[in-house]
């Protein structure tokens, strides 16, 4: 491999910085790459918590990060799926939890027999027949040996974002990866590449590939190449308030009439996240509106302005840009550490064979490209599918337009309770399902084959799935006891 | 009976009938009635067939009998395709239905195959694939069940006689409440306000009336085309083959577990072994080459006395624009032609028919987001579908006026950049729904010399003596594995034996 990639820059900070470099040298410091990090110092901002996917938790084995060091040192709590409370107006909530949305029955997803059933008069929603879901809600969480549904139930994080920076800069000192401070650091392009980076103690950086987690590599190459999406909020307030006890497993996304506001239940605070729209609400009411809608004392920041840029092509010669470099990611459903997983995932895939031409670049731009659409279609839905009517923040957030695979997939979903899948897709069908239907999408058929099971079949199959999920609740841990166990 | 959804399939070919089969199977007929209307007078396009393993899954949804369904159309066992003098002259590689090797490091087994391959010490990519070194073999074996025994990595799927099958098809579908009507339809009866189809009037003044329509028509496509207009998306730039001759000859000693396709002068021949005899076919392009020629080519390279004169089939390559139209499906050879080089067309009729079940209307007025999905997953099938085919055509050597203009078009913008890609490091994108997956398309770029100057770099992380010895053993495994299967005509004889027809 003569032209292998051999020295490879890492420059940002936080936790996008530390994720990619320890990645990478997992990866490819066995094949004589070297990396180093050139830290600019920039870290996760005051109270920010961070809402970890299941998918993580799958990562973090390939990271060589354990369970029992995420919760001694990022507060990390089980995530088991996001509430979505007033998105509907009045006071209703639904949960969106990581698991089945019921049990496949007769050959069929099991929404097809729901629709069919609600049409008859069904009450109960879609999220009772999840066993997830009803964990979440009773408290209890962990895989069973012998379960009576055979549903999954996967588990993400809660993670404090300072804490979860600090813990991954530590498995990249143990992985000996060199970290350089990147204050006063002066960038060199030429010619559609990075030639080097010159650091303030003298030192000259040069490396085949620059992973750029900060922006301001890829800014050099290519000034022009960030986009602005449209975005309902731009103000952000991020604060503390005291921990719930017990700590629930799931978080909460709370409209308000300017915006929403998030609560992430972490070992030892609530983490709170407040958006809204600073032409509705201005920054001097907006903390007694925090308040208000907690009902509890908040430790809050000032007012951010709140971005939402994105670069359609992240990877220019030979930088790379992953994380807030990227873009924003969409601020709700765990986007951020999602997108990010999944960029360094992609970028370890394509590693370059060829240090001198790359054409793996626009491999990597057209499936981040899909991937960043499929993924904000998934958080633009409930803008989309709210049902406050008549308040001036949500009827234009419904009124705003979506991808037009997005409008495809809530027009098939309304018509028939069925997905139009399309590539890149990173929630699974019952994601959709449960929080298409929590928004209260019922939809208007169902496919006709469900109809050779007779009402009374039907109905004793709802019944057993019921008595399922009660019974596998039941027979599962508290989130007290499965932090104890994972702390080991 | 008034109530009832009321659904009327025109033509009663292999699609038809298929489709009536289905909604057989899976409409309840309390609140669906199903007619499907014939002529005898038309006649089908039934030739030996070759088909995908996904029939198998069809068939098992309806609930065939597998032994009495291959007896009924003289079916045999296919593990893949055969690819002769594709690539340049005198080459020959399989299409299999199965991936290559198991996993060996933290890359796939293609990247370390690559990597030892440029190192001079892989076997050819063929014998790390069970169902390639069996099928070369004329064996055959039902996958074991043992998820550790190479002898369960692969699917298969059948050859038979099409005519047959809907033939038996459509007795198990009457034998389950479907209508059939006999007639020749002379005229079409449109709504007035949106278009929709009202009825179909047959030739003895029978008026068969319904809510939907699925046209099965052939390439004729009576309803979509013809009533409602919905043109054909031309693809025949980038596949110009427009004609097809097909002849049956003996059965041959040669009793193939595999579909053979030998490329010609100008287009390429098929053969397709059936239990009674062998299905054959030239497919050309008539500015290439005579009818005539292209016949005597035919005769001139049978393994076995043909049995008929070459029938001659005309078409165009190309997808209807629209697969649902108003309230009219079309399915099969009515809503598009890719020829049979990668024996796609009962596989496209399935897809049809499976997407049609799901998203039945249940009211006269049909809710749009229902045909919007059918046509856009179709369109889906069809493009990767063309652009498979497509693949085969470019990668090839310029060795006559018809191969000289293939391999020097433009291509679809889906498909511009996948060669280079793959040579640069052996990279196919993976999808989540349509055919082909990354093991199709490494077996034909590898088939047809296309071959990778690099591989994934995590392939390099194991030490190459590892990588060999790990190659050598699955090969090895892979092959006494094969000497232990028997051959596909005594597996045939004991499993399945048709009657002499």
């Amino acid at each position: 491999m003569t032209n292998a990639v051999q020295r490879v820059a890492v420059y940002g900070g936080g936790v996008a910085a530390a994720m990619a470099a320890l990645a990478v040298s997992r990866a490819f410091a066995r094949l004589g790459t070297d990396v180093v990090w050139i830290d600019t110092g920039k870290e996760p901002a005051p109270h920010a918590a961070l809402v970890a996917p299941p998918d993580l938790a799958t990562f973090h084995r390939l990271l060589g990060i354990d369970e029992a060091a995420l919760i001694a040192g990022s507060a990390a709590t089980i995530n088991m799926g996001q509430q979505f409370a007033r998105w509907s107006g009045g006071d209703g909530a639904f949960l969106h939890a990581y698991g089945d949305a019921g049990s496949a029955f007769a050959s069929l997803p099991f929404v097809q027999h729901w629709t069919r059933a609600r049409q008859a008069g069904l009450g109960v929603a879609l999220e009772d027949f999840c066993l997830a879901a009803a964990a979440a809600k009773q408290g209890r969480t962990g895989s069973l040996r012998e379960s009576a549904t055979q549903q999954a139930v996967k588990q993400g994080w809660y993670l404090d974002a300072a804490g979860y920076a600090r813990l991954l800069r530590a498995a990249c000192e143990r992985a000996d990866i060199r970290i350089v401070s990147g204050a006063g650091a002066v960038v060199h392009p030429n010619g559609g590449r990075l030639d080097r980076i010159d650091l303030s103690g003298g030192e000259q950086l040069d490396a085949d590939l620059f992973i750029d987690a900060d922006g301001a590599l890829i800014a050099a190459l290519d000034p022009d190449g960030a986009a602005a999406r449209p975005g309902f909020c731009d103000r952000l307030i991020r604060g503390s308030a005291p921990a719930f006890d017990p700590l629930p497993l799931y978080g909460r996304v709370v409209a308000h009439s300017a915006g929403w506001l998030a609560m992430v239940p972490l070992a030892d605070r609530t983490a709170i996240e407040f958006a809204y729209d600073s032409r509705l609400l201005s920054d001097a009411d907006a903390s007694g509106a925090l308040a208000a809608t907690i009902g509890r004392a908040v430790d809050a920041g000032s007012p951010v302005a709140l971005e939402a840029a994105a670069r359609p092509r992240p990877w220019v010669g030979n930088v790379v840009a992953l994380g807030p470099a990227a873009g924003d990611a969409p601020p709700l459903d765990g986007g951020e550490l999602l997108l990010l997983q999944l960029a360094i995932a992609q970028l370890v895939l394509l590693w370059p064979i060829d240090r001198a031409t790359m054409p793996e670049a626009n491999i990597y731009n057209e499936e981040i490209a899909g991937t960043w659409a499929r993924v904000t279609d998934f958080t633009a839905q409930h803008f989309r599918l709210n049902a406050r009517i008549g308040e001036p923040f949500w009827d234009a957030a419904r009124a705003a337009p979506v991808s037009p695979e997005l409008a495809s997939k809530i027009d098939l979903f309304a018509a028939r309770g069925m997905f139009a899948h399309f590539n890149h897709e990173a929630h699974v069908e019952d994601s959709w399902a449960l929080v298409m239907a929590g928004h209260g999408v019922i939809p208007r058929s169902f496919d006709p084959q469900a109809l050779l099971v007779e009402d009374r079949a039907l109905m004793a199959e709802f019944q057993r799935q019921l008595r399922a999920v009660a019974s596998d609740v039941h027979a599962m841990e508290t989130h007290a006891e499965a932090l104890r166990r994972m702390r080991g | 009976m008034g109530d009832k959804f009321e659904l009327v399939i025109v033509g009663g070919g292999t699609a038809g009938w298929m489709c009536a089969a289905a909604c057989a199977a899976k409409l309840d007929p309390t609140r669906f009635r199903v007619r499907l209307v014939e002529s005898e007078e038309i006649g089908t396009v039934g030739v030996g067939e070759a088909t995908l393993p996904q029939m198998k899954d069809f068939n098992d949804f309806l609930g065939l009998d597998e032994i009495e369904f291959m007896q009924a159309t003289q079916a045999s066992f296919k593990l893949g395709i055969e690819f002769i003098n594709w690539g340049s002259e005198g080459d020959r590689y399989v299409h299999p239905f199965g991936t290559f090797g198991r996993p060996i490091g933290e890359a796939d087994f293609f990247s370390y195959w690559i990597r030892a391959h440029r190192a001079g010490t892989a076997a050819p990519l063929s014998d790390y694939c069970f169902p390639i070194v069996t099928a070369l073999q004329n064996r055959f074996m039902l996958p074991s069940g043992d998820t550790n025994d190479v002898r369960n990595a692969f699917a298969y799927a059948y050859h038979l006689d099409a005519f047959l099958y809907a033939r038996y098809l459509r007795s198990w579908a009457e034998a389950r409440g479907i209508e059939r009507v006999e007639g020749r339809i002379v005229a079409v009866e449109q709504d007035g306000e949106r278009g929709d189809i009202a009825a179909v009037k047959l030739a003895s003044g029978t008026r068969v009336a319904g809510d939907l329509f699925v046209d099965c028509s052939g390439f004729r496509s009576l309803l979509l085309g013809g009533t409602l207009g919905v043109d054909l998306e031309d693809w025949s730039h980038w596949l110009p083959c427009d004609s097809a001759q097909a002849v049956p000859s003996v059965r041959s000693e040669d009793f193939t577990p595999y579909t053979r396709s030998t490329r010609r002068k100008a287009g390429w021949q098929w053969r397709i072994p059936l239990q009674h005899r062998t299905g054959n076919g030239y497919v050309y392009s008539s500015a290439d080459i005579s009818d005539d020629e292209a016949a005597a080519t035919l005769l001139a390279n049978l393994d076995g006395e043909a049995l008929a004169d070459p029938r001659v089939l005309r078409f165009k390559a190309g997808k209807r624009k629209q697969a649902w139209a108003a309230n009219c499906i079309g399915m099969g050879l009515a809503g598009g032609f890719l020829e049979p080089l990668e024996s796609t067309s009962i596989y496209l009729v399935q897809m049809a028919i499976m997407h049609l079940l799901a998203l039945m209307p249940s009211e006269p007025s049909i809710d749009p987001a229902l045909p919007a999905e059918l046509n856009r997953v179709m369109d889906v099938e069809y493009d990767r579908i063309r652009d498979f085919l497509i693949l085969h055509y470019i990668a090839n050597e310029a060795d006559a006026p018809l191969w000289e203009r293939v391999t020097a078009i433009d291509l679809p913008d889906t498909l511009a950049g996948k060669i280079e890609r793959f040579r640069h490091r052996g990279h196919v994108q993976a999808y989540r729904d349509g055919l082909f997956g990354p093991p199709s398309w490494q077996a034909v770029f590898v088939g047809q010399g296309i071959e990778p100057r690099a591989a994934d770099r995590l392939a390099d992380v194991l030490p190459a003596a590892t990588v060999n010895e790990r190659l050598q053993n699955l090969a090895a495994t892979i092959a006494d594995a094969a000497a232990s299967v028997p051959s596909h005509a005594d597996f045939i004889a004991r499993y399945c034996p048709a009657p002499a027809p």
